[in-house]
């Protein structure tokens, strides 16, 4: 992240958008959604059930033949989305300049990286745990916090140029 | 963003209906957005301005509800309507469900 004098993420009007991010970062950014697509394809992977819980939620509470019919209706769609959303996130997440569709797209596919680490996590309305310097998990939950600041600039940027 | 389901969802009949879906066949069904403690709250409003075209005032008064009440109904209308609004909230990570009113 820039710190110092300019935005992370600076609009140029509507279809416009400055990306000031270090390079180390935008490495991150393209491992976190490779990690995701790799996970979407391995039904051993430890982020499988979470996903699947959070990512592809049921459509009803519990009616289960609405689940089924809705399953039947989008899954591969909503599977086909999710993995454009995070191979176009990966392959641009090394520009300095993005469309308003890009950033949008930026916006969910990092949204779904968050929501596979939060379910992971575990995360509660109680934010960040206390953790050791040595806990296992301190790793994950600083990632998933770069990971909302940076939705949010995102969100913010998208929001004041609507 | 498209809307690849708009073409699927069309007539297929596809579940045999019960006595109680006949009986309710033609009420409007609601559809809900739940709280969840990962989805930033702008987030959840920038998606519901995109989503359904609401105002940011509007938009912003029902992610308010969801994470004060801890739900909200966020949209509503035909079978048809629902399935695709929940598909298009799914689409953006929000935990949406639909049910009949």
């Amino acid at each position: 992240m820039a710190f110092g004098f300019k935005r992370t993420i600076q609009s140029k009007g509507p279809d416009r958008f400055i990306i000031n991010l270090r390079d180390d970062l935008r490495e991150v950014i393209a491992a976190v959604c490779d990690d995701v697509l790799a996970a979407l394809d391995d039904e051993n992977s430890p982020e499988r059930d979470p996903m699947l819980r959070r990512v592809f939620p049921v459509a009803h509470a519990s009616d289960e033949s609405v689940n089924e019919a809705y399953r039947d209706l989008v899954h591969s769609d909503l599977l086909r989305t999710r993995r454009e959303a995070l191979e176009r996130v990966s392959a641009t997440a090394r520009d300095t300049e993005l469309d308003r569709a890009t950033l949008e797209t930026w916006m969910v596919g990092l949204n779904t990286v968050r929501l596979v680490l939060g379910t992971r996590l575990d995360v509660s309305e109680d934010g960040f745990p206390q953790l050791e310097p040595d806990d296992p998990e301190l790793p994950a939950w600083a990632l998933y916090e770069f990971l909302g600041v940076l939705v949010g600039m995102v969100v913010d940027a998208l929001a004041r140029t609507v | 963003m498209t809307s690849p389901v708009a073409a699927d969802v069309a007539p297929v009949e596809i579940d045999e209906p019960s006595i109680d879906t006949n009986l309710g066949i033609d009420r409007p069904w609601i559809v809900l957005v739940w709280n969840d403690p990962i989805n930033l709250m702008s987030y959840v409003t920038y998606v519901l301005q995109k989503v359904f075209g609401y105002s940011n005032e509007k938009a912003q008064s029902l992610m308010l509800d969801v994470h004060e009440k801890g739900r909200a109904v966020v949209a509503n209308g035909s079978k048809e309507k629902a399935e695709l609004d929940v598909f298009r909230l799914h689409e953006h990570g929000l935990w949406a469900t639909m049910q009949q009113d």
